[in-house]
Formats: structure tokens, C-alpha cells, sequence
């Protein structure tokens, strides 16, 4: 009983320290481009989206049917597997988060999570027509309509506001931008904040803490709302810096255009079902900023890059998914997941020690794009 | 309809998405026009246009959560 109490409350750490992560890999996806423009100060931004992902978390709690039971047998979900999907899906997050590349924390919970039960469980357990429909198959199609979206929000925006005077149309555009921004930072807390409210959730019923048909305690909402907030706010500025300064250049009206774009694809793919990332789809905003914009120019080594790091998003988490689990289950037992545990916070210590050697931050977030994400010693660079 | 696309709900996204995506921005972008073109009727027009935004975030807010 104890030793089960141990686990579980691993289990929770872990769930909330991946949903802290979530928080800052995805700021960018609301914020980079408001950062970019100057529409807002870059501290004042991450506070505005730490606040709306905190309330968006609370906005609808019914907690949508977890992330590893639609595409896993739900028997073969123990607290060991839930535990070792975690750590994939938080290694994966904070790797891309060194290297500045925008990447779906879903991708790399479901990566995690289907890693653990085809080494805990074999290939039988994992639900292969669901990842590929649920997975696979959107993440191409989120950028590409989103790309198409925000090309076509962009063209019209700059067509029509063609005669209005510069200092109406920046500041007129600075606010919507700030606006459309605001509805995609609640539109995150909603869907993403829920998704460590599944898994927690999930944790407590395995280990029979709460009852099978128990909704979500609130201590779970609370604590999983504050941490994509906090998350939110520390700002994962290394990804802030790729999306709103690598990609392409982005002007006010731009930033307005990719903003509302992603907002209505994301609510859009929300209220119609067909599961959207949203880190997908405010990358293939930015994208489609550029485009529709006559003469700007998208760097798309960069998407690239992006694009490579979305293809092996889940094997890359479930392998890890897969060490974890194998390396709690020799250990065996509570003490197998607490070294494990102990190992994955050594290895992410190691990792934002690493991150400090050049690190990106409010001050440095907005200089000009390099050809790196931290291009501190910037003359060093200048070949890429 | 195909097994692994939700033909059906996508391409209700995409024009979903198009419609309050672009074409709210552009119906934004009028607004800015009739602010800037001075005369009284483009304010009108203007104010219209930003109740047909505000309008199109209350409908969008109210089907995301009601799910």
C-alpha cells in the first residue's frame, strides 16, 4: 500500500512536471509572433498566456477521453507504463526545447506512452489504425491547412488595409494581434492542460485511489492548471525565438493573420473533432504569414528542420518510453520508477545547465536571426 | 470515406477555419478602413465590422466549450 502510494505520487510529479514543460514549449505557439512584432513586451506576453492558460484550464472540465487509452488497450496501461510514457514525452520536450524547435508535446506524450506498452505489453496493445488516423495523418494535415489559412488571412489582410495609414494600420493590428493571440493561449490551457488532467486522472484510478467512474478531482485541475501557468511564464524562449524570428520575418499585420488563423483552426479542429496539434498549426501559420505576403520570404531550411523533428517525434519518445519502462521494470517496483525518476532529473539538470551556456532569454529573444537559436557569439555563425 | 481520414470532419475544419480564420482578419482589416477613412459612415462601418468579430470569437468560444 505504501510502496503503491510512493509510485502514484511519482506518477503525479512527473504528469505535472511534463504539463510544466508543455507550458513552455508551447508559449511560442501563441506568443512568438506578438513577441516578434513588439506588439507586446516579451515578459508582459508570457504573463498575459500564463493567466489565459491557467483560466482556460478550468473552462471545461470534462476531461477528454485521455490520450492513452485511445490509442492503447486500456488494460495494458499500469502506473509503470503511464510513468514511462511521461518521461518520454518530457525527454522529447526538453530536447526540442534546447534546440528551439517548436514540437507537439501531445506527439511525445502519445510517443512515450506507445513506447512503454509495446515493450511492457507487445505490438497486440497498441492500437496502430487509431495512431496513424489520430496521429499520424493530422499532423501532415494540420500545417497544410493552416499554412493555407493563414496565406489566404495574410493576402486579404495586406490587400485590403493597402490605403490605410501606417500608424493606423500598425497600431489597429498590434491590438487584434494581441486579441487572436489571448483566444489561442485559452484555447491551449483548455485542451492541453486537460490532457495532464487525463493522465493523472488515469494514474488514480490504475492504482485504485479513486473509483472508476470518478471525475476529475480538483486538487488535479488546480495543480494541473498552475503548472501549465507557471510553465507558460518562464517562457520556453529558445522555441519563442525559431517560430517568431526564424521562420520567416514577421510584421504586425502578419502577426495578426497567423494569430487568427490558428485560433480558428485550432477551435475549428477542436469543435469538429479531428484531433489538431497546436503546435502544428501555429507553425504552419507563421509559415503561411510569410507566404501570403508578397516578397516575404520563408527560410524553409528552418521548417525543415521543424518538419524532420515532427517525423521522429514519436519514435524518439517511445524509445525513450521504452528505456524507461525497462529500466524501472528491472529494478522492479516502486524503487525501479524512483531511480528512473532520479535518472531523468539528473539528465534534464544536465540539459538546462547546458542550456545556460548560451542561453536565450526576454533580453536576447528578439535579435536578429542567425542562422541558430542561440547565436550568442554571434560572428561565429555567420556561415549558416 | 477513407479509414484513416475523418474526410468528413476535415474538410468541415477547413472551411470552418477559412471563414473565421481569413475571413474574420479581413473583416477586421475593413474596420481599419472605415476608422481611417474619417467620414461618419466609415465609422459606422467600422463599429459593424467589429461587432461581426466580436460576434465570431463569442460563437467560437461558446462551441469549444460546450462540447
Amino acid at each position: 500500500m505504501d510502496a503503491n502510494l510512493v509510485l502514484l505520487a511519482i506518477v503525479v510529479v512527473t504528469a505535472l512536471s511534463f504539463d510544466f514543460t508543455n507550458g513552455f514549449h508551447d508559449t511560442a505557439n501563441a506568443m512568438a509572433t506578438s513577441i516578434a512584432t513588439g506588439a507586446l513586451r516579451p515578459k508582459v506576453a508570457v504573463a498575459l498566456s500564463a493567466v489565459l492558460n491557467f483560466v482556460g484550464a478550468f473552462l471545461s472540465l470534462k476531461v477528454a477521453a485521455t490520450i492513452a487509452t485511445g490509442i492503447v488497450e486500456t488494460g495494458a496501461v499500469t502506473l509503470t507504463v503511464v510513468f514511462a510514457g511521461l518521461v518520454g514525452g518530457l525527454a522529447w520536450n526538453l530536447v526540442t526545447w534546447y534546440f528551439g524547435i517548436p514540437s507537439s508535446s501531445s506527439h511525445a506524450l502519445i510517443g512515450g506512452v506507445v513506447g512503454a506498452t509495446l515493450i511492457s505489453a507487445g505490438a497486440s496493445a497498441v492500437k496502430g489504425a487509431e495512431i496513424v488516423s489520430h496521429v499520424l495523418v493530422p499532423a501532415v494535415l494540420a500545417p497544410l491547412a493552416a499554412i493555407l489559412v493563414a496565406t489566404v488571412g495574410t493576402y486579404l489582410v495586406y490587400v485590403l488595409t493597402a490605403k490605410v495609414p501606417g500608424k493606423v494600420r500598425d497600431r489597429g493590428f498590434k491590438y487584434g494581434q494581441i486579441g487572436s493571440a489571448s483566444l489561442v493561449s485559452l484555447a491551449h490551457g483548455t485542451n492541453d492542460a486537460q490532457k495532464t488532467m487525463g493522465i493523472i486522472t488515469l494514474a488514480l484510478i490504475a492504482s485504485g485511489a479513486i473509483g472508476k467512474d470518478a471525475g476529475t478531482p480538483t486538487w488535479v485541475i488546480a495543480t494541473s492548471a498552475t503548472a501549465i501557468a507557471l510553465g507558460t511564464y518562464l517562457g520556453g524562449w529558445r522555441v519563442i525565438r525559431t517560430l517568431g524570428k526564424g521562420l520567416t520575418d514577421i510584421e504586425t499585420p502578419q502577426g495578426f493573420a497567423a494569430e487568427s488563423s490558428s485560433a480558428a483552426v485550432i477551435f475549428a479542429s477542436s469543435h469538429f473533432g479531428f484531433p489538431l496539434s497546436t503546435t502544428h498549426v501555429c507553425t504552419g501559420s507563421v509559415i503561411g504569414s510569410g507566404i501570403g505576403k508578397r516578397l516575404a520570404q520563408v527560410r524553409w531550411h528552418v521548417a525543415g528542420k521543424m518538419a524532420a523533428a515532427w517525423l521522429i517525434t514519436l519514435p524518439a519518445a517511445g524509445m525513450v518510453g521504452a528505456l524507461a519502462w525497462a529500466g524501472a521494470n528491472l529494478i522492479g517496483g516502486s524503487l525501479g520508477v524512483a531511480v528512473v525518476f532520479l535518472i531523468a532529473l539528473l539528465l534534464s539538470g544536465g540539459l538546462y545547465l547546458a542550456s545556460r551556456r548560451r542561453p536565450v532569454n526576454a533580453d536576447n529573444v528578439n535579435d536578429e536571426w542567425t542562422g541558430r537559436v542561440a547565436s550568442v557569439p554571434a560572428v561565429r555563425e555567420r556561415a549558416a | 470515406m477513407s479509414d484513416y481520414i475523418d474526410l468528413d470532419a476535415l474538410w468541415k475544419v477547413l472551411v470552418a477555419s477559412l471563414l473565421a480564420g481569413a475571413g474574420l482578419a479581413a473583416v477586421f482589416s475593413l474596420s481599419l478602413v472605415g476608422l481611417s477613412s474619417g467620414r461618419t459612415a466609415g465609422r459606422a462601418g467600422a463599429a459593424l465590422c467589429l461587432l461581426v468579430v466580436a460576434a465570431g470569437i463569442v460563437l467560437g468560444l461558446y462551441v469549444m466549450l460546450a462540447k
